[in-house]
């Protein structure tokens, strides 16, 4: 194989571009499990906004309006979630799945229903997300390769990362949520409504998701297909017990994901199939999750 | 004339059946120190968790400063200056210092936290009332003296004038112990009014303005400390027993349990220190003792639920200190956990479900591993028969028997396995006289039949009548044995809370 | 009239919720019909014709219902016993492709290639059962993650295989992807002709049943269900894994070992979910095609019924034909109103929901458990994984 500098630059940049969603995804399960609400409906979630962010944008081609849309979707969906799980006392394992299930029967039914197909939806006359070309770079051999093709969104992704971890760990509400995640019996004697916290604050981070579903029907490719979120939403779960929900680890661990997805991509000519290099990020993920566990179980015996 | 700065009237509390409080009457003068003492489930902790909102009284007042209150959550309290300090810690573990003790009264700055004036206003917290403590510090890295610092902070900081101290020395280390005193006198000098309860005698004797002694949910005496000493309280508070039921003497044989050296050493604590101890066939051997003081450890390392650290365990002279319920259970033990719904049973399982449990392998119910569920059910209904068990059918479920039936039906099942060692934990715990009665007899009737029993109860009087052997067991430590008839109740009651034996 | 009472509270307890939950699913299901502007009513009547309306149609619901069964099956055995895996999909498609491909290389009478095509089956899900318990056991990876993502890496491995590696030698078309099929001898007969006998043929049971056709494989499942219901409700080894789901710490308590109880649980829980993807093969598809267990999302519909059962292996059985009779109900509503099958999905997704929360606590009894309790016994449960990790 013939490692180039421009090579490795484009490792680089697929690196990027997966792991902004899983990014954004992994930002959202830090909330939750700060919050402790055992959220696994991500991967439904993130379905549904990149659905619903993709349909508005092919109608009213407002690109604007298709990211609110994508938002307030992942926003009402998590809310569901959370209001079964926290309110309804719903065995949350059940209750994630039954989004994840929901969202994949939904989305495949209004495909049918709207595009008549059953696969994949594309229209080359739409637009996705905007895409920042920072001028002094574009045009740098490498550079220029490295951050490509990234939209407004996989930028301010990084930047939510940085501001969530300000939420979370600077601000009063972010202290208060993860005091009550930690020890919620104690909260609650001092007088905090734990439960409406926990919905409050999950919600919200759920347009996170929503963000999330946008860069993956409107990002670098503008279109929809069945399964798009491709277990996403799941390897998010992961990558958040990787950096124990927090904002500036999450860059580290969708970082480590992202890459192993970019490996996929970029290892597309060598020997190996296709199918098989799909399985790399799932592979990694367990592998990830066994390593990690057990360096802890280690740390913890001494 | 001081002034009441709480008054208590006429407090009722009612657990389903059981009156936790009985009538209870009592008031705290501004700037004193009033120590409630008295056995385990004596009412103590109901009456300070109604006055803090946490409980509903069924009847009666409460007066905070003249005022008369109903509280409701434990703000309500806060609000009228109350504080508590419980035997659980209510702390944020991976939070520092600084932020426990100002959660939900955050000093911020717009949105965000201001760390630095947290910090700061934290230590001259810290340095106002003499309680040192590092601010930054993480709670996780807090002793446990620390943490209870902490929490007293939590307390000061909120402004509270009336500190309730809820059992506070019992997770505490001697040298602990010692400055917690310290701390509290200080507290009062500095005009804060205590309420400790407690039943360690000697820290009554050391900081108590005034003593109310509490039992069977009553307050039974009002003494101030002067009027008093340590074998008066222990007097009062264990109470005149009914005459002790005649009980023929053991007939000692082989030995059936022992354990040599046994130690459990956790999170740097010797939870239990060498534990020689055993129990011959024939026999019943009672570990008297104040719960809290290893009777939970040393029951699961006998049990093999738990590994000790060190020492060994022999059933029937072999060794099985590693090896797990399976083979205790196996060498002949039956074993009735203190926890009746935590281990010893499964709530959504069915009487019969609950009753098989450690049986499925006896071939009475097992043929080639298929379950004999006639022979189950039959069974099941022998033992509710036997031990006349409220049910309605073996097969309903046992979270909805009443506590003291649900206890039952465990006792009856570990007491009817016919093994040759039984292990009992407060088997009498929440029923009522005549199936105690019941239920001592059977215990009695296995030792007749040539088993050993080992008896851990907090109950002393149901330690002093069933046991032919008596171990007194403090702080993890055996500091005391002594055969039947060889010891008062007033001389173990000292044991127990720490005092020495002449 | 006590024991009529009885009754009645015991049947409302078993089947109110479930009955709730369809109910109200084929609510919003209706609401969904009627706002893509199709008539509700008779859409519901071509599904219900679709699935049970005769012989040939309940026939295509049973085929269907096979594999359903067998992947509820398999979470009846693991979640009874509290290990919650959801790893029934990666387990199938192994045993499918291992069954389809033993039987059309292995030399033999078609018997033995059933024969052995069923024992690779049951090996292979065993044995992909297994490796999610010892992730578990070894290192704390939970099921959630370990069993979702070996579902996608078994369907991607099983892809590969069929696009190069075992790959039908016989198929020109470069698009089918899929491996040999059978020879006839190495398929599940048909069991057909019920009621067909000169008494019975012209009365409506038998004008009902004369297009019925049924592969064994649907017959091997019900047999597997009664296998199951006698595992779990008559012999030790259901007793203990019920106690270990009920309470794990009074399992311990009894003397039950924990690990030994995880292993058994999840060969037994993979094992079933393997035959489900051989009988598959056996009785309806004749060979692997890639994505055949994947797209049709057989395991989680299994994983439906076995929730609205509560984990009774014959209400598992019942709710999973139901389940199967959405399916191809669906399909019969697609094909003549338009209504897409996925609806399907959705409802599925609705009715699991409906279960996650006691429905009827909620609204007949609204008895609420206070939430307090409920964080405690949280608290207590991860104190308990601690203690048993330690």
């Amino acid at each position: 194989m013939n490692i180039s500098v421009n090579y490795l630059a484009s490792v680089f940049n697929s690196t990027l571009r997966y792991m902004t969603p899983l990014l954004l995804v992994t930002l959202c399960a830090g909330v939750c499990s700060k919050a402790r609400v055992f959220n696994i409906g991500l991967e439904g979630t993130l379905l549904m906004s990149a659905f619903f962010a993709f349909l508005t944008q092919y109608f009213t081609r407002n690109i604007f309006l298709a990211v609110f849309v994508g938002m307030i979707t992942g926003m009402v969906v998590t809310f569901v979630i959370a209001f079964f799980i926290v309110k309804l006392n719903g065995e949350p394992m059940i209750v994630g799945m039954a989004i994840n299930k929901f969202a994949q029967g939904l989305t495949t039914f209004l495909l049918q229903m709207i595009f008549h197909t059953k696969g994949t939806v594309s229209d080359t006359s739409m637009k996705g997300l905007t895409k920042i070309a920072i001028p002094g770079i574009k045009d740098i051999p490498v550079l220029g390769t490295m951050f490509g093709n990234l939209t407004v969104v996989d930028y301010f992704a990084f930047v939510l990362a940085i501001v969530m971890f300000i939420i979370m760990y600077r601000t009063v509400i972010g202290f208060r949520i993860r005091c009550l995640g930690i020890n919620p019996e104690a909260a609650s004697s001092l007088g905090v409504r734990v439960p409406r916290y926990q919905i409050i604050a999950t919600t919200l981070s759920g347009s996170m998701i929503g963000l999330a579903g946008c860069l993956l029907s409107l990002g670098s490719v503008t279109m929809f297909m069945q399964n798009i979120s491709a277990a996403r939403g799941y390897v998010a779960i992961a990558a958040n017990n990787l950096c124990f929900g927090h904002p500036l680890g999450a860059l580290a661990s969708s970082a480590l994901f992202g890459f192993t997805t970019a490996l996929a991509q970029v290892l597309q000519n060598s020997a190996l199939k296709q199918q098989l290099l799909q399985c790399i990020p799932y592979i990694s993920t367990i592998l990830a999750m066994m390593v990690f566990n057990f360096a802890n179980a280690k740390k913890k015996q001494k | 004339m001081t002034e009441k700065i709480f008054e208590i009237r006429h407090i009722d509390k009612l657990y389903g059946t059981l009156l936790a409080n009985d009538d209870v009457s009592i008031h705290l003068n501004q700037g004193e120190i009033l120590c409630l003492v008295g056995e385990n489930g004596a009412g103590k902790s109901t009456i300070m968790k109604i006055l803090y909102g946490l409980e509903a009284p069924t009847d009666g007042e409460i007066f905070v400063k003249g005022q008369k209150v109903h509280f409701h959550t434990p703000s309500d309290a806060m609000a009228r200056g109350i504080g508590m300090v419980q035997q659980h810690f209510m702390l944020f573990e991976n939070m520092s210092v600084a932020e426990n003790i100002v959660f939900k009264n955050e000093i911020s700055k717009g949105l965000f936290m201001d760390r630095k004036q947290t910090v700061q206003t934290v230590r001259k917290l810290s340095e106002k009332y003499g309680l040192k403590i590092d601010p930054e510090a993480k709670i996780e890295d807090c002793p446990v003296g620390l943490r209870q610092r902490v929490e007293i902070l939590k307390i000061l900081y909120q402004s509270a004038e009336i500190i309730i101290f809820d059992e506070p020395s019992a997770v505490l280390t001697p040298l602990e112990v010692e400055s917690l005193l310290e701390t509290i006198k200080s507290l009062a000098a500095s005009g804060k009014s205590i309420v400790l309860i407690t039943h360690k005698l000697q820290e009554v004797m050391t900081v108590a303005d005034r003593i109310y002694v509490m039992r069977a949910g009553k307050v039974v005496a009002e003494r101030l400390r002067g009027e008093t000493d340590t074998d008066e309280l222990a007097y009062l508070m264990v109470g005149h027993h009914p005459a002790l039921r005649e009980v023929p003497a053991a007939k000692p044989g082989k030995i059936l349990l022992e354990t040599k050296k046994l130690s459990l050493h956790r999170e740097g604590r010797d939870i239990l220190k060498d534990i020689d101890l055993h129990v011959d066939a024939g026999e019943v051997v009672g570990i008297a003792g104040v719960s809290g003081n290893g009777q939970t450890e040393l029951e699961m390392c006998l049990t093999g639920l738990q590994r000790p650290t060190g020492g060994q365990v022999f059933l029937q002279g072999e060794e099985v200190t590693n090896a797990g319920v399976k083979a205790h259970r196996d060498s002949g033990m039956a074993y009735i956990s203190e926890d009746r719904y935590l281990w010893g049973s499964a709530g959504e399982a069915t009487l019969s479900e609950n009753v098989l449990m450690a049986k499925e392998n006896r071939p009475e119910f097992n043929s080639n591993n298929f379950l004999k569920q006639k022979a189950i059910k039959a069974y099941t209904k022998r033992l509710i028969e036997r031990f006349s068990v409220k049910a309605n059918d073996t097969e309903q479920k046992i979270r909805e028997l009443s506590g003291g039936n649900a206890q039952k039906l465990i006792t009856a099942r570990e007491i009817m396995m016919d093994t040759p060692v039984l292990i009992c934990c407060e088997p009498t715990r929440g029923i009522d006289i005549g199936a105690m009665e019941f239920i001592h007899d059977r215990i009695l009737e296995k030792r007749e039949n040539g088993c050993g029993v080992l008896l851990v109860s907090s109950e002393l009087n149901e330690i002093m009548t069933l046991s032919d052997r008596i171990y007194v067991l403090f702080e993890g430590k055996i500091t005391g044995e002594f055969k039947r008839g060889a010891v008062d109740e007033k001389t173990l009651g000292v044991l127990m809370l720490g005092g020495r034996h002449d | 009239m006590t024991k009529l009472k009885k009754f009645g509270s015991k049947f409302l307890e078993a089947l109110g919720q479930p009955l709730v939950a369809v109910l109200l699913s084929l609510l919003i299901g209706a609401v969904i019909i009627g706002l893509s502007g199709k008539d509700i009513l008779s859409s519901y009547a071509i599904m219900f014709k679709g699935a049970f309306g005769d012989g040939y149609y309940l026939s295509a619901t049973l085929q269907r219902s096979t594999a359903i069964i067998m992947g509820g099956l398999a979470v009846c055995i693991a979640w009874r016993s509290g290990y919650e895996s959801m790893g029934g999909e990666g387990q199938m498609i192994f045993g499918a492709l291992l069954s389809a491909l033993i039987a059309y290389y292995m030399p033999g009478p078609g018997i033995a290639k059933i024969l052995v095509g069923i024992l690779g089956a049951a090996l292979v899900g065993a044995v992909y059962s297994i490796l999610s318990g010892w992730l578990w056991e070894k290192f704390s990876v939970t099921f959630i993650i370990s069993t979702l993502m070996m579902n996608y890496i078994a369907n991607y491995i099983a892809s590969y295989l069929t696009t190069y590696k075992v790959k039908d030698p016989q198929s020109r078309d470069i698009n089918s992807i899929q491996t040999g099929k059978l020879i006839e001898e190495a398929r599940f007969g048909k069991v057909s002709g019920l009621f067909q006998s000169d008494g019975l043929k012209e009365t409506a049971l038998g004008q009902y049943f004369k297009d019925f056709s049924v592969h064994w494989g649907f017959f091997f499942a019900i047999a597997c269900a009664v296998l199951v219901y006698i595992l779990l409700r008559k012999t030790k080894f259901g007793y203990q894994s019920k106690m270990n789901g009920l309470n794990s710490r009074f399992a311990l308590y009894g003397g039950i070992n924990a690990r030994g109880m995880l292993y058994l649980v999840m060969i037994l829980s993979g094992i079933a979910a393997g035959l489900g993807g051989a009988f598959e093969v056996f009785g309806s598809k004749y060979r692997y095609i890639d994505q055949m267990i994947f797209s049709t999302g057989y395991a989680w519909s299994g994983m439906v019924g076995a929730l609205l059962a509560n984990f009774d292996p014959f209400g598992t059985v019942l709710a999973c034909i139901l389940l199967a009779g959405l399916s191809t109900g669906g399909s019969a509503m697609q094909r003549s109103a338009g209504i897409p099958v996925e609806t399907v999905n959705m409802l599925e997704g609705i009715i699991m929901l409906l279960m996650s929360v006691k429905l009827l606590h909620l609204i007949v009894i609204r008895r609420k458990v206070s939430r307090e309790d409920r964080l405690k016994h949280e608290a207590e449960l991860e104190n308990g994984k601690e203690a048993e990790a330690k």
